[in-house]
């Protein structure tokens, strides 16, 4: 079933009177269920893309449509409760509060998305310990390893049930024993039934995934089904 | 929406004391104006509640004749060529009035006074009958001297509480002889306690005489008024018809100006609702200016904050954050600020009162006090807003990407 839909996306900034085509007529179907990963040079439009299909950033021009509904139209409040309810982020630097716990870190998009106190504890508790992290819930950031810091985003990006797990670059900056646990967890995610799009630059991270768009500058240039052996 | 006010308001605390010092710093405006708005209600709480014991002492519904006016401007020699007082007006007055319930003469000067080997200098006061009619104070032992006493020149005399408790202590006076002047007098009353007037001198020292025995020991000298009681809702038309009086017994003409005075307590008023006014103006004043250097301080921390934090922001409106749940987490932190600065502002004008009433009976008055805090809290409301906007309208995607 198709989950998102982009047709002759453009995304164009202007620097210096010098246009910037970020993504430049891009043309993509996602279904649910799938796990794709995005590849490309530094500077060819992964990280625009994802935010694009994130709804944090709206397009110059060109059709989005997320589970039926119209994007492209949409203002802030709406994209706001989208991001809210259908989309769990992960960053490359993690981009967890310093101040609060896991726990509370995880909790917050419950307290966005208005769930009772209770009810958003145990559902914060149950993310963390899918991730693993059942013994860190009361830890800072700054007490947990960047493995386990990104588990904790992880567990924040799933908290709400949301249709689409979007991740740029996750294993940026962990080592690549760090990295494959990461990965091992998008994997199992994925059997679980969640749709997945990772932005990666190292082949072996994409190797996880079940098809590979290759961009450059802002256009698709491949976009094939990885078979696994 | 329960839930986001809860999260905001950890955010809030967190944010607030995690840096005790700074928070302080930027709140030390609203402190100070929270701090000079109640003190200067606890100041007029004070002076309000002395005036009102002071002027119930001295009467809403009597008037005082006598060659000056109150608080006018009037040259000392012109008040001084004016004719004076004569203890005649009163029986001429008595006869002519139809509003007058009381008239006494007043006639007063320091004397010395003592009792054994006690002694203190203190004011003593010459009168009528009636006198007792034209205060509103009460005796608290003995009785008043007679109208034939006063004919007589009997040396009788009915002292202040306060001579009464630094002569006599817990023991009876009445029938008991002090000197006035080397003269004596027996003391037949004493008034009950009245306190201090206008908060500055007190009254309970006070003796007094029947002016008979005071004009023949003290001779005729000394300036009199007359205090003439009238019933209360009649104090303007009783000031028209003494008026008329006092002209006819001065024999003058209608084109003259009248050479005596008719005082009203509500001169008094008057005079003290400027004094409040300039109180109240001064407080407001240090006030307004506190609020709004505090609020300047604070919006400018906010800018701050929101710089500091803007990454946070992003990350907040990447998980879902509205506009509104951004801006409300701003503005509440802004509010927090204000709210402890308005309570630590009121905490110590509420131990400053303390000491206050320690000289001068006082309150901090409490809607006063609900207020200033409620005002601290519109200053973070202002001052808050604009930072808070201003975060709320950031891009998620520069706010992300900021270092
Ligand atoms: N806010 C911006 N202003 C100007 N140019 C931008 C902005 N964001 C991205 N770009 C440009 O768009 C192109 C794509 O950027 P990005 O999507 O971040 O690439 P990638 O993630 O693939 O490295 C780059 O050339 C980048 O310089
Ligand atoms: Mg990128």
């Amino acid at each position: 079933m198709k989950l998102i839909g982009l047709k002759d996306i453009y995304k164009i900034y202007n620097v210096g009177g010098e246009e910037v085509r970020a993504l430049d007529g891009v043309d993509l179907k996602i279904n649910n269920n799938e796990y794709m990963a995005i590849m490309g040079p530094s500077g060819s439009g992964k990280s625009t893309m994802m935010n694009m299909i994130g709804c944090l950033d709206s397009p110059s021009s060109g059709l989005y449509e997320f589970e039926g509904e119209k994007v492209h139209i949409m203002d802030d409040g709406q994209l706001a409760s989208i991001r809210n309810r259908k989309i769990g982020f992960v960053f490359q630097t993690f981009n967890l509060l310093p101040k609060a716990s896991a726990l509370h870190n995880v909790e917050i998009p419950l307290v966005y998305a208005n769930i009772k106190k209770e009810k958003r504890l145990k559902m914060a508790s149950d993310a963390l310990i899918s991730v693993g992290l059942e013994d860190r819930m009361h830890h800072r950031p700054n007490e947990l390893s960047g493995g386990q810091r990104q588990r904790v985003a992880i567990a924040r990006a799933l908290v709400n049930n949301p249709s689409i797990i979007l991740a740029d670059e996750p294993t940026g900056n962990l080592d690549s024993k760090s990295g494959h646990e990461i990965m091992k967890i998008f994997d199992e995610l994925h059997r679980n039934g969640n749709t997945i799009i990772l932005v990666t630059h190292e082949d072996d991270i994409a190797k996880y995934s079940n098809r590979i768009v290759r961009l450059l500058d802002g256009k698709i240039v491949k976009d094939e089904i990885v078979v696994k052996n | 929406m329960i839930s986001l006010f809860y999260e905001n308001l950890k955010i809030s605390l967190v944010a607030v004391f995690a840096n005790k010092t700074k928070s302080l710093l930027t709140a030390l405006g609203i402190i100070i104006g929270v701090l000079s708005v109640t003190l200067m209600g606890t100041l007029i709480s004070g002076l309000d509640r002395s005036f009102e014991s002071s002027m119930s002492w001295l009467g809403k519904d009597v008037l005082y004749v006598s060659r000056y006016e109150w608080f006018s401007d009037m040259e000392w020699w012109e008040v001084k060529n004016r004719p004076r007082m004569r203890s005649e007006y009163v029986d001429k007055i008595k006869n002519l009035s139809k509003y007058a319930l009381a008239v006494s003469p007043v006639m007063q000067r320091t004397a010395s006074l003592s009792y054994a080997d006690k002694e203190t200098r203190t004011e003593i006061f010459g009168t009528n009958e009636e006198y007792m009619e034209t205060i509103s104070t009460d005796l608290d032992l003995g009785r008043f001297f007679s109208l034939s006493e006063d004919r007589n020149g009997s040396r009788v005399t009915i002292i202040g509480y306060g001579l009464k408790e630094a002569f006599f202590g817990s023991d009876n006076p009445i029938g008991k002889y002090i000197k006035i002047d080397n003269i004596k007098f027996r003391v037949i009353g004493v008034l009950e306690k009245q306190g201090k007037f206008l908060g500055l001198f007190s009254v309970d020292n006070q003796a007094i005489l029947p002016l008979g025995a005071y004009n023949r020991i003290f001779s005729k000298r000394g300036w009199m008024r007359l205090s003439v009681k009238v019933p209360e809702q009649k104090i303007e038309d009783g000031h028209d018809e003494i008026t008329g009086i006092m002209r006819q017994i001065r024999g003058l003409k209608p084109s003259e100006k009248s050479d005596f005075a008719i005082n009203k307590t509500k001169a008094f008023e008057a005079q003290y609702n400027k004094l409040k006014l300039a109180i109240g103006g001064t407080g407001y004043f240090i006030t307004l200016l506190s609020l709004i250097v505090g609020g300047i301080g604070i919006m400018n921390i906010m800018f701050v904050t929101v710089k500091e934090r803007t990454r946070e922001i992003g990350v907040r409106k990447a998980i879902g954050a509205t506009n509104g749940m951004i801006l409300s987490q701003f503005l509440m932190e802004a509010v927090t600020i204000c709210f402890f600065a308005g309570l630590i502002g009121l905490l110590l004008a509420y131990i400053i009162s303390l000491f206050i009433n320690q000289v001068f009976p006082s309150t901090l008055p409490l809607g006063l006090s609900l207020f200033s805090i409620f005002i601290s809290m519109l200053v973070g409301i202002l001052s808050g807003i604009i930072p808070a906007y201003k975060a709320s309208k950031l891009d998620p995607i520069d706010a992300l990407r900021y270092e």
